[in-house]
C-alpha cells in the first residue's frame, strides 16, 4: 500500500515533466531535411567528387603516384610542336589521352588535389552519382570535366591574415638600380650594371671556428 | 522438422498482366522497402544517420524495422566485407524473400576500397550477391544513401514482371568484368616524335 502511494506520488511530477517536454517539442518545427525536394546545405569544403580541369593537367602523374588506392589512371603521349621563327627548335609537349578516377575505389583523401602542382583537380560537393552498374563509377576525363562547374569558389581569406608570400613577391616593386647617388651616376650603362650587382659574398669562416670542441 | 518449400515466384499469368497492374505492383514495392542493414564498418554510422530524424528515410518508404532478413526487401551492405564475413552475407541474402534488392554502400563494399589489396577483404560485395545500386563515397553522405534509394526506386518502377526469379535475371558481379585499360593514344591523333638532331646540326 505504502509502496503504491509512493509510486503514485512520484508518477505525477514525472508525468508532468514528460508532458512539458512533449509540449516544448510540439512547438518546435521538425529538423528533418526534405532532401530530394530541397537541396541540402552542405558544409564548406565538402568532399563529394573530384573535378578535373583537363587544360591544366600536364600528365605529370604526381596524383596517380600519390594516390593511396591507385585509383587514378592516366595515359598520355608526347607531341612535337614544330619550331616557329628562324633559329627556334622543336618543342615537345605532353598531351593527356585519358584521365580516369575510379570512384568505387577512391577513399576521398584528397591527396591528389593537394599534390597537383598545376591546380588541375578540385573538390566538388556533388554526391549524387550512385550508379546501377559499378563500371559507371569509373569517371573518364569528360565526366570529370563535367563536375568542374560545380566546384565552389575558394573560401575568402581570413581578415587581417598576412599576405601570401607569392602574392607579396609579385606585388613588390621592381628593384631600381642604385644609380642616383653613387659616383657612377653618369657612368653609363656599364657602371649602372656594376652598381646593381649584388655585393660580394663575405669571406667564409672556417667551420672549426664555430664550435669550441674542435682541436 | 524442416519443410522444403519452393521459392515463391510470381505466377505465370503475370507475364500477361496489364500495365496498370504492373504499375500498382511496382508502386507498392518501391515505397515499402523494409530495409535490413548489413553494417560492417564505419559506413554503417552513416546509414544510421540516414535513418534518424534529420534525414529520415522513412519519408521515402524505407522502413528500418525489419525483424530479420526473412522480413526484409532491401539489404544495405555498408562496410568492409571480409572473406570471413562473406558466407554470412551470402546466407542472409539467401534468406531474404524475393523480390529482393541490394544497395552497396561505400567504397569498401563497392570494390574493397582502401583495402582492395588486402588478403582478407572481399573485393566488393558484388562478388557474392547481385547488387542493384552502388553508392560511392568513403563514407558516403547520408544524402548519398537517399539518392541511392531514389535510384533503386526508379529501377523498381521500370521493372517488368516475369516468371523468372529476380535474382536470376540480374548479372552476378563475377560476370562484371571491367574493360581492359585503354591503349595509350587510342582515339587521339598521334604525331610521331621527331628524332633528335645531332648536336652539330643544332648549333
Amino acid at each position: 500500500m505504502a509502496g503504491s502511494k509512493k509510486r503514485g506520488r512520484s508518477l505525477v511530477p514525472g508525468l508532468m515533466k514528460g508532458m512539458a517536454t512533449t509540449a516544448r517539442t510540439m512547438t518546435r518545427p521538425a529538423h528533418t531535411q526534405q532532401y530530394p525536394d530541397v537541396k541540402p546545405d552542405l558544409p564548406p569544403r565538402s568532399r563529394g567528387v573530384i573535378a578535373l580541369l583537363a587544360e591544366n593537367c600536364t600528365s605529370c602523374m604526381l596524383c596517380a603516384r600519390e594516390c593511396p588506392d591507385w585509383c587514378i589512371y592516366i595515359d598520355s603521349h608526347k607531341e612535337t610542336i614544330p619550331a616557329g621563327p628562324e633559329g627556334g627548335r622543336d618543342r615537345q609537349q605532353n598531351v593527356l589521352d585519358r584521365f580516369a578516377i575510379d570512384f568505387s575505389l577512391c577513399m576521398y583523401c584528397g591527396i591528389c588535389i593537394e599534390v597537383c602542382p598545376f591546380d588541375a583537380l578540385f573538390w566538388s560537393p556533388e554526391f549524387e552519382y550512385a550508379e546501377l552498374d559499378i563500371r559507371d563509377l569509373l569517371h573518364e576525363k569528360d565526366r570529370l570535366g563535367e563536375w568542374m562547374p560545380t566546384v565552389p569558389p575558394p573560401p575568402a581569406l581570413t581578415a587581417g591574415a598576412p599576405e601570401a608570400t607569392e602574392v607579396a613577391a609579385a606585388n613588390k616593386p621592381a628593384r631600381t638600380p642604385r644609380t642616383r647617388t653613387g659616383p657612377a651616376a653618369a657612368g653609363g650603362p656599364d657602371a649602372a650594371a656594376t652598381a646593381a650587382s649584388p655585393p660580394a659574398r663575405p669571406p667564409e669562416r672556417p667551420p672549426a671556428a664555430d664550435d669550441g670542441t674542435a682541436p | 522438422m524442416t519443410v522444403d518449400l519452393p521459392t515463391p515466384r510470381v505466377g505465370p499469368l503475370q507475364d500477361a498482366a496489364p500495365k496498370p497492374m504492373r504499375l500498382v505492383l511496382n508502386w507498392g514495392r518501391r515505397y515499402s522497402l523494409w530495409v535490413f542493414n548489413f553494417g560492417l564498418a564505419c559506413c554503417a554510422i552513416e546509414f544510421i544517420a540516414a535513418s534518424m530524424a534529420r534525414h529520415d528515410f522513412i519519408r521515402l518508404g524505407v522502413i528500418p524495422f525489419a525483424p530479420g532478413p526473412r522480413q526484409a526487401d532491401l539489404m544495405v551492405v555498408s562496410g568492409t566485407v571480409t572473406d570471413k564475413m562473406a558466407p554470412a552475407v551470402r546466407r542472409l541474402y539467401d534468406q531474404m524473400p524475393e523480390p529482393k534488392y541490394v544497395i552497396s554502400f561505400g567504397a569498401c563494399s563497392n570494390s574493397g576500397g582502401p583495402y582492395w589489396d588486402s588478403y582478407a577483404v572481399t573485393k566488393g560485395v558484388d562478388q557474392l550477391i547481385p547488387v542493384d545500386v552502388y553508392v560511392p563515397g568513403c563514407p558516403p553522405r547520408p544524402e548519398a544513401l537517399l539518392h541511392g534509394i531514389l535510384r533503386l526506386q526508379d529501377k523498381i518502377a521500370a521493372e517488368q514482371l516475369s516468371t523468372r526469379s529476380y535474382a536470376d535475371r540480374r548479372r552476378l558481379a563475377g560476370a562484371v568484368t571491367r574493360p581492359a585499360v585503354q591503349e595509350p593514344g587510342a582515339g587521339a591523333t598521334r604525331v610521331p616524335v621527331a628524332p633528335v638532331a645531332p648536336r652539330e646540326a643544332r648549333s
